[in-house]
């Protein structure tokens, strides 16, 4: 990936704010893993190395590393990025939650077709009309083959159990 | 063959208007594992037999079965069509997980097949019976290393049970516990622990070849063809069968329950199932309805308390 | 009868036509299901084995060998044109593999893996046939002490590929290894970093994680670009075949990968990914062509995949020899076998002489078979990238959850998927590698639980882990490993060790 864009050049050497929301992260996800281990400490064994201790240095670790990415966002040291466009992320995180939240009550057919369709118009093709019911019955193809053919425990829902 | 196809038809046909169940299995546990054996078995022999005409296996897997369990109980709630594989091992997960859906909540039906624990030690090991490997557990039971499966699992019980039995302090086993069946004997073969624990099955081929050594097992008394002593025999009160059963969800009425329990005791009597046990080495272990839910009272209040003195559960 | 009777008698009997019908059966289904993201050949094995119980033995036992080869192979073809690793075992493959497939170099990465695989699978079903006996004694050796510092081996050598930031590299390496403490510490049955929520107690699936990071990742990143670049990608460049030079730069990682992946299967806790990051990062070490790796190094490719294919040769040592199921896949067939009447053990060679060489030689078949199903499929499979790419990505995420909730059909676990997926792209926006993450997912509980196994067997003594031979033998390597590259740096050659390291995305 070349992250290393000629017209942001000029603004090297300035503070990074995403690398400092980085470290804090990464600090975060240190203390959560103090903070949860510290219940389970004493239930070692015979080892010294007990169940807190790896996680325990995994944080210590994260802790430098936070150190250290702050230090790079503060020199400028951090990669610039491309530019990103939100919208056709929104539409396939969309089509991922949409299924999630279906898959149980309308079965896996209806809920990866609209999956399909969704992804399909996060990168720009928006007829849902036409590729919402396509997307189902690739969806209800797949499903024959993989739950009907192959024994794959895939959710039922109204429209498979027309085949069940 | 085509006759046999023939006829489980015929059966089926005929079957047909008494027992229209439809079951569903649910196995909460992965594909391939015992659990989702022992359902996909079941699912087979109850439409050989004719039992039932369309038996479906789901599998819900996850942490020792209690996931699986909790979803069956709420979503089953009084669904007499409803079926759940489980085992010992469900006991102990429920109580080191501090599960909130437990046994309590379903209605077990029978106990289908067990497996008895067995103690060995490598051929090349000096330890020669089961009162040698408790005299040195006395001695130092650090230095005795046991290899078994998963901490608080059934083979971790059976080292609790064990040293509770022979006086020792059962907080102070040295417990190495692997994933799977596989590695821990590996690490037996390799003596790379003093002792291992395991059920029978595992260790069969290697006591069989000469490469292990079979000092005693948990069972209530002797096994045909296994030579070793119990571990009841050798004056140490341990009985621990590592079983399997299938249970109905909550909420049944009794004609239902009943329907249910007839269903499985006539899977149970079936040739077919009897041939899937001898196939798939599993020893018939069959007990149901009261019997069986006071045999599973007992275990789970005996698990809790050993669980408590190993120190898994507060 | 002589071992190689045995063989010989095995092979012609698994080379009657039907039975090579039942052999080609079983390699499509296997790949149909093992092409699947998530669905690893253990899953794949699981799943179909129900579809053999019908045949007699001997056909049973060739359709079951075609599902397990198929199902391997299945997840490289993924992992090479969509990076979309199927399984943890072609992670490494996705890594150069991908590049060769946006290059327009996707037939000869997929032939190379083909190729490969059939190599390595026939000479490690070979030496399973010959020397199994004398492996296992050498894999047995092996107890936690030496699995501690083949893991730590493992972890600085697959640390020369995390890419060219060694800052980048290490969080995404501690990232992984954070997520790899989520769940039940497996030696003291205690919850880790599960917050009471039962879904979290077995931890975080690897191909869960890896699924999400690579597939999803990577299409809301695409995704993100907006409409800049061509709509259709080129999916040909040059030949769709391997040239002379592909083959010259193929045969040694072969050759090299299943030397490799083969004893690292045959170790009861070896793992099938441990022996291809080793190969990868031999091949990186090795190439004549330090710069392409990281932009899709053939080499890159063909070790890996050799390893990966030798090393599931390698888990039925144990299984054949000892009984020991090693992996999930190897648990799985046993379950097979079972159904066979054959009850593997140390006595299997001397009381089932038929079933095994019958097995054996069902590999050797099953094997070839693979190929030769496989082989005029690339120019098809390659195809695949011309689709547009709204229809590519949405066909990617169907498949990819498709296989996700085929394992395991559970709302949280898609959740997981979305999350992971979401991570994924924010650190591909910031130039973080993405294969330390699950690099560090499968290494970090493998070392710890190893180096607390042999704590504990040694009642807190730490001299025990440096009193044996092969266990020092490793340090010592890993050491040198880790050092000689700083030396080399320090010397001023740092320039062609950062390109060699480059980065995956």
């Amino acid at each position: 990936m070349s992250l290393d864009h000629p017209e942001t050049s000029t603004e090297k050497r300035r503070p990074d704010w995403a690398a400092f929301a980085i470290a804090a992260v990464l600090a975060v996800i240190a203390a959560v893993i103090f903070f949860d281990v510290a219940r389970v400490k004493g239930t070692a064994g015979y080892s010294q190395v007990g169940p807190a201790t790896v996680p325990e240095w995994i944080a210590f670790g994260l802790i430098g590393l936070a150190i250290w990415t702050a230090i790079e966002g503060f020199r400028g040291d951090f990669p610039k990025r491309d530019r990103q466009e939100f919208g056709p992320v929104v539409w396939v995180v969309a089509g991922l939650a949409a299924q999630m939240l279906l898959l149980k009550t309308a079965g896996f057919s209806i809920a990866t077709g609209i999956l399909f369709a969704l992804v399909a118009a996060g990168f720009g093709r928006r007829k849902l009309w036409l590729t919402v019911p396509v997307g189902i019955a690739f969806c209800l193809a797949i499903w024959l083959i993989f739950a009907g053919l192959l024994q794959l425990s895939l959710p039922a829902g109204p429209l498979e159990r027309l085949f069940l | 063959m085509k006759q046999f196809f023939l006829a489980s038809i015929v059966a089926g046909a005929l079957a047909l208007p008494a027992y229209a169940a439809d079951y569903t299995i649910m196995a909460p546990a992965a594909p391939g594992g015992g659990w989702d054996q022992t359902a996909r078995s079941l699912q087979a022999a109850l439409q050989e037999e004719g039992i039932s005409g369309n038996v479906q296996v789901v599998n819900v897997p996850g942490a020792g079965g209690t996931i699986g369990i909790a979803q069956f109980a709420s979503q089953q709630k009084g669904n007499p069509n409803a079926l759940i594989v489980g085992g010992y091992v469900m006991v102990g997960a429920i109580l080191t997980n501090q599960a909130p859906v437990t046994l309590a909540d379903v209605t077990p039906i029978a106990r289908l097949t067990g497996e008895y624990e067995a103690i060995v030690v490598p051929a090349s090991s000096e330890i020669e019976s089961i009162d040698q490997l408790i005299e040195a557990l006395k001695a130092d039971p650090g230095a005795v290393s046991w290899a078994g499966g998963s901490a608080g699992g059934t083979d971790h019980i059976a080292v609790g049970l064990l040293a509770k039995a022979a006086g020792v302090d059962p907080t102070k086993i040295n417990y190495i516990a692997y994933s799977g069946g596989g590695e821990a004997l590996a690490a037996i073969l390799g003596s790379q622990v003093t002792a291992g624990i395991s059920s029978y099955g595992e260790f069969q081929s290697q006591v069989e070849s000469g490469a292990l050594r079979l000092l005693a097992i948990s069972s209530d008394e002797r096994i045909e063809g296994v030579d070793a002593p119990t571990l009841k025999e050798s004056g140490y009160d341990v009985v621990l069968q590592n079983w399997r059963m299938v249970a109905a969800p909550p909420g049944l009425t009794d004609e239902q329950k009943a329907a249910v329990l007839a269903d499985v005791e006539k899977l149970a009597t079936s040739a077919t199932w009897q041939e899937t046990l001898k196939t798939k080495g599993w020893a018939d272990t069959y007990l149901a309805g009261d019997a069986f839910e006071e045999q599973l009272a007992k275990d789970i209040s005996a698990t809790e308390t050993i669980l408590k003195d190993i120190g898994l559960v507060k | 009868m002589s071992t190689f009777e045995f063989l010989l008698q095995g092979l012609v009997s698994a080379s009657q036509p039907m039975n090579l019908v039942y052999a080609l059966i079983g390699v499509t289904l296997g790949t149909a299901v093992g092409v699947l993201p998530g669905i690893g050949p253990a899953l794949t094995v699981a799943l179909l084995l129900p579809v053999t119980y019908r045949l007699d033995p001997t056909g049973s036992l060739i359709m079951f060998a075609g599902i397990y080869y198929g199902g391997m192979y299945g997840g490289s073809t993924t992992s090479i044109l969509l990076n979309t690793p199927g399984e943890s075992a072609s992670i490494v493959t996705a890594l150069e593999g991908n590049k060769m497939a946006r290059a327009g170099r996707g037939g000869p990465a997929l032939a190379t893996s083909a190729i490969g695989s059939f190599v390595a699978g026939l000479i490690a079903t070979l030496l399973l046939a010959f020397l199994a006996p004398y492996v296992v004694q050498f894999a047995i050796q092996f107890g936690p002490r030496e699995y501690f510092a083949l893991m730590l081996l493992a972890f600085v050598t697959v640390s020369s590929a995390f890419g060219d930031s060694t800052l980048r590299g290490l969080t995404a390496l501690f990232v992984g290894l954070a997520f790899s403490v989520v769940g039940i510490d497996q030696l003291t049955g205690q919850a880790r970093l599960s917050f009471g929520i039962p879904d979290l107690l077995d931890g975080i699936e690897v191909t869960t994680m890896a699924v999400a990071m690579f597939a999803i990742g990577e299409t809301l990143f695409i995704a993100a670009q907006g409409f800049r670049g061509p709509e259709i990608v080129q999916a040909v460049k040059g030949s769709v075949w391997m040239n002379r030079e592909d083959w010259a730069r193929s045969w040694k990682p072969w050759l090299r990968g299943t030397f490799i992946g083969f004893p690292i299967g045959a170790m009861p806790a070896g793992g099938a990914e441990i022996g291809t990051f080793l190969s990868y990062a031999t091949e990186q070490r090795l190439t004549k062509h330090p710069e392409e790796f990281g932009h899709g190094a053939i080499e890159g490719v063909a070790g890996p995949e050799a390893a990966n294919n030798a090393s599931a040769a390698g888990t039925l040592v144990p299984l054949l020899t000892l009984g020991l199921p090693t992996t999930a896949t190897a648990a799985i067939m046993l379950a097979g076998f079972q159904q066979y009447g054959l009850q593997p053990g140390p006595l299997l060679f001397a009381t089932n002489p038929q079933l095994v060489w019958g097995l054996i030689a069902s590999l050797l078949i099953a094997n070839g078979m693979l190929l030769i199903l496989n082989l005029p499929l690339i120019g098809l499979w390659v195809k695949l990238l011309t689709i547009p790419k709204p229809w590519l990505y949405s066909g990617i995420l169907v498949f990819a959850t498709l296989g996700t909730i085929g394992a395991n059909p559970s709302v949280f676990e898609l959740g997981m998927l979305l999350a992971f997926g979401l991570l994924g792209y924010v650190m591909r926006v910031f130039g973080y590698p993405i294969a330390p993450v699950v690099v560090g997912l499968i290494l970090g509980p493998l070392a710890e639980q190893q180096l607390r196994r042999a704590l504990a067997i040694s009642q807190g003594d730490v001299t025990y882990l440096f009193t044996s031979p092969i266990a020092v033998v490793l340090f010592v390597v890993a050491a040198l490993a880790f050092i000689v590259p700083l030396i080399l740096r320090a010397r001023g050659r740092g320039e062609v060790l950062s390109q060699m390291a480059a980065n995956e995305d």
